[in-house]
């Protein structure tokens, strides 16, 4: 299917220009990816803007620039003008970066579609140009500002490093446009703006990719900070590296070490419990498929299957309704014994895996089961109708032809939650914990939580989950490399 | 046939012979009989656990609120008034919520439908540059990711925490959902789009006129499934909008809700007379936003349970 732009010869040149358009493309990704991160800010000119800032979110939107201004705008240490400015001067530099985008996307088309991707490619270096001086300007007028009202010290004006670099971006990409532009000058132009396939549809799945990167894989920067004594609000600087102190500190700190070793019993111990009760939605699945009144097995999968797509906060508010000292249960056993009840079901500590456990079941098991009624419906009957003849009773014909049938299903199941084991996630924990069973509900999802978001040991939970994702993904691997040996299978 | 009709049928079939052994009439025996009832009791019992929570709350939203503060709520509604609704109307953080949460759910949900499904398009084009690449690159996402803290720190620094854009922009890209609709597209026979290619037809226009309207079931699938994710959505409420209230989640504010009624319940034990009074009006606050919430899912999910099953069914073939 692919069509040959490149018939004829192929001239030394567009050889060079190829080189060249590499360059250009790395270029432009290393310009994009600097705009989201806040160490890499052109556009922070003084002290006291905030330090978590990006070049992108300074450029969208004007209030973060001065979200933390209050003071020195009313007291004139700097001039709201000038921020304005700024932020128009990001935007701009942002532009000129899209602009750069587009001509690198272009560089992947024909001739024609190349000689104007050069043209946009140099328009966004001449603007990320300018903005250099823009930027100066700024950086010069903040610093006016401040001095006229004597708070140097206070206002902090600076101009970042970075700056040059973004020059240097700039001033490179239109020199390899205009280079390029030489270097192609002879090679004639087509009538239609084309390209190849591959790229064209590489392109369609750039923003994909780009999402991907941002939102899966860039979090991965952040397991920097398991190495830092990091507050939150704070930035990184080299002086505040402790190398492994916090992976010390889960062995060392007898603190740490206790709540490290109830939380894993809970995670555990709920997992393992998870595990070893594995089968009965496969048990459902064979008693449900035993009724043979359609209308009642339709109902029962219909209503049993709801629960799947509550939320655990919904949950939590049913075992509210129905556990809290005056719900129903308690309401109920007061009118039918005249004594009062008020038993506080929710609030104690007792049997809290075994709670967490039938709240999972509830939830959960109509919903799992229908893997294996679809399962079922899959048997070939005339293995039943075989059995039959040889005599095989309703329960014989359960064990001896259901069961096997159903086991390989069940075996992938069983090693995915068995990869699984270490995240059984916060919601449900999160919901139904409370100060008195605090101890026992806490598992490793939910301890990240408390102690990374709740309490700011951002460096502690980091290496927390840290630890966990590669732990994880060892036993997913163990787990697919098990299936493999014995089922030949493999379940990822 | 028409493949819409094709799941229909395949669905009918999948119920219809759930009862797995019904090809021979046998001799009832007694054992049968005791194994019969107690399967019927059974799952009578537990379907009725499934039911009778939500109506349990339906009934004492719709019931006198004098009756539901002094627990004399039971089984049956009692003074039936809808003044619980209407009182719940005037409460206007509920109403930002219900917003907020309805936003999410529409935008979110149409923007990772259409995203999934063009992804899924693509990712089935071989001649693609670097596919191969490309496509594992999403699927390693779903087996591993950086951990909470991480992902928090990274919306922090992107600027997404307390806006809304962090309920919609992340959920874009689906990568089980671009794995389902490619298995769904590869399904389809490759002639069709050939034969549209050597009409000369672009690959947008073969996405836009073949492949979108012959995948609409998986897309129906994955849809319903991202609409109920997006409706019963509350951590990311929880952990970046903690400080914007107004970006609240439905779940999120009856989170709260419920939090701060089973504080007041706590103190009303100890005997404080106003606290209890206080208390059991939040109850009816409680149960009528847990009503709010659960209405939608429990609405729709009858009609839509098909799409749900052929949504697990594909799951599992993948894995």
């Amino acid at each position: 299917m692919s069509k040959n732009f490149s018939d004829g010869m192929y001239s030394t040149n567009q050889k060079i220009a190829d080189k060249l358009y590499w360059i250009l493309r790395i270029g432009i990704v290393v310009n994009v990816i600097l705009l989201f991160f806040p160490s890499f800010n052109p556009a922070r000119v003084c002290g006291i803007m905030n330090k978590n800032l990006s070049l992108f979110s300074c450029g969208v939107s004007y209030d973060t620039i001065v979200g933390d201004f209050g003071r020195a705008f009313r007291q004139k240490w700097v001039d709201e003008a000038d921020f304005h400015s700024l932020n128009i001067c990001s935007l701009t530099i942002i532009i000129s970066v899209i602009l750069s985008c587009a001509g690198g996307c272009m560089s992947l088309g024909n001739t024609k579609m190349k000689k104007t991707g050069l043209a946009v490619s140099a328009v966004g270096g001449i603007v990320e140009i300018i903005t250099f001086f823009w930027m100066k300007g700024i950086y010069n007028a903040v610093t006016q500002t401040a001095a006229d009202a004597g708070k140097i010290d206070k206002v902090m004006p600076m101009f970042q490093n970075i700056n040059f670099v973004y020059l240097a971006l700039g001033i490179g990409m239109l020199a390899i446009a205009c280079v390029n532009f030489i270097l192609l000058m002879k090679v004639p132009v087509e009538e239609k703006f084309e390209m190849e396939p591959k790229y064209h549809l590489f392109l369609m799945m750039l923003p994909i990719i780009a999402l991907a990167l941002v939102f899966s894989y860039l979090p991965l920067y952040g397991w920097r900070y398991a190495f830092y004594d990091y507050k939150a609000g704070e930035t990184l600087s080299p002086d505040k590296f402790v190398g492994f102190k916090y992976f010390r500190q889960i062995i060392n700190t007898p603190q740490t070490k206790r709540d490290i070793i109830t939380v894993m019993e809970n995670t555990l111990g709920m997992s393992g419990l998870g595990i070893i009760t594995s089968w009965v939605p496969m048990a459902f699945a064979i008693f449900l498929s035993e009724i043979k009144n359609g209308p009642f097995r339709r109902f029962v999968q219909t209503f049993t299957t709801i629960p799947n797509f509550i939320s655990w906060v919904l949950v939590y508010a049913i075992a509210l309704a129905l556990f809290s000292t005056d719900g129903f249960i308690n309401t109920m056993l007061t009118s039918i014994t005249g004594e009062i009840h008020s038993t506080p079901y929710l609030m104690s500590a007792e049997h809290s895996w075994l709670k967490m456990l039938a709240w999972g079941m509830w939830k959960g098991v109509g919903w799992s089961a229908i893997i294996y009624v679809a399962s079922i419906s899959g048997i070939d009957q005339g293995l039943y109708e075989a059995a039959t003849v040889d005599g095989a009773g309703r329960f014989q014909k359960m064990w001896h032809i259901t069961v096997p049938e159903l086991i390989p299903t069940f075996f992938v199941l069983l090693l995915m939650s068995v990869a699984n084991i270490l995240s059984n996630g916060m919601e449900q924990y999160l919901v139904f914990s409370n100060p008195q069973n605090k101890e026992t509900m806490q598992v490793l999802d939910l301890y990240v939580y408390n102690r990374g978001i709740g309490s700011g040991l951002i460096p502690l939970s980091t290496v927390i989950g840290m630890i966990k994702s590669l732990v994880s993904v060892i036993l997913l691997f163990g787990a697919n490399a098990f299936s493999k040996a014995v089922r030949g299978e493999s379940i990822v | 046939m028409d493949i819409a009709d094709m799941d229909m049928n395949e669905h009918k079939k999948l119920n219809d012979s759930v009862a797995g052994t019904s090809g021979m009439v046998e001799k009832p025996t007694p054992a049968d009989y005791i194994f019969n009832v107690i399967n019927y009791l059974f799952f009578g019992i537990f379907t009725i656990s499934c039911i009778f929570p939500f109506y349990y709350i339906f009934i004492n939203t719709i019931s006198d609120p004098s009756y539901v503060t002094s627990g004399q709520i039971t089984l049956l509604p009692k003074g039936l008034t809808i003044v619980n609704y209407v009182n719940m109307g005037k409460v206007g953080d509920l109403w930002t919520s219900v917003i907020v949460t309805v936003l999410r759910t529409v935008l979110g949900t149409a923007l990772m439908v259409v995203v999934s499904s063009l992804a899924g398009y693509l990712v089935t084009k071989k001649e693609m540059w670097h596919r191969q690449l490309w496509y594992r690159m999403l699927v390693v996402t779903m087996y591993f990711n950086a951990g909470l803290i991480p992902w928090y720190l990274n919306m922090n620094m992107l600027g997404l925490t307390n806006t809304f854009a962090a309920y919609i922009i992340p959920g874009i890209v689906a990568p089980y959902n671009i794995i389902l609709v490619k298995t769904y597209i590869e399904s389809i026979p490759a002639e069709i789009e050939e034969s549209a290619y050597l009409d000369g037809a672009s690959y947008l226009k073969i996405y836009t006129s073949i492949i979108w309207p012959l995948s609409k079931p998986i897309l129906a699938t994955i849809a319903i499934f991202g609409a109920v994710g997006q409706w019963n959505s509350f951590q990311d409420s929880l952990i970046l909008n903690a400080n914007s209230p107004h970006l609240y989640t439905l779940q999120h504010r009856l989170y709260i809700y419920l939090n701060q009624s089973s504080n007041i319940g706590a103190l009303a034990s100890s005997g404080d007379v106003s606290t209890i009074a206080n208390s059991l009006n939040t109850k009816i606050i409680q149960y009528t936003i847990s009503m709010v919430t659960i209405i939608p899912i429990l609405c729709v999910y009858p009609f839509m349970q098909r799409y749900f099953e052929k949504g697990l069914m594909l799951g599992a073939v993948k894995g």
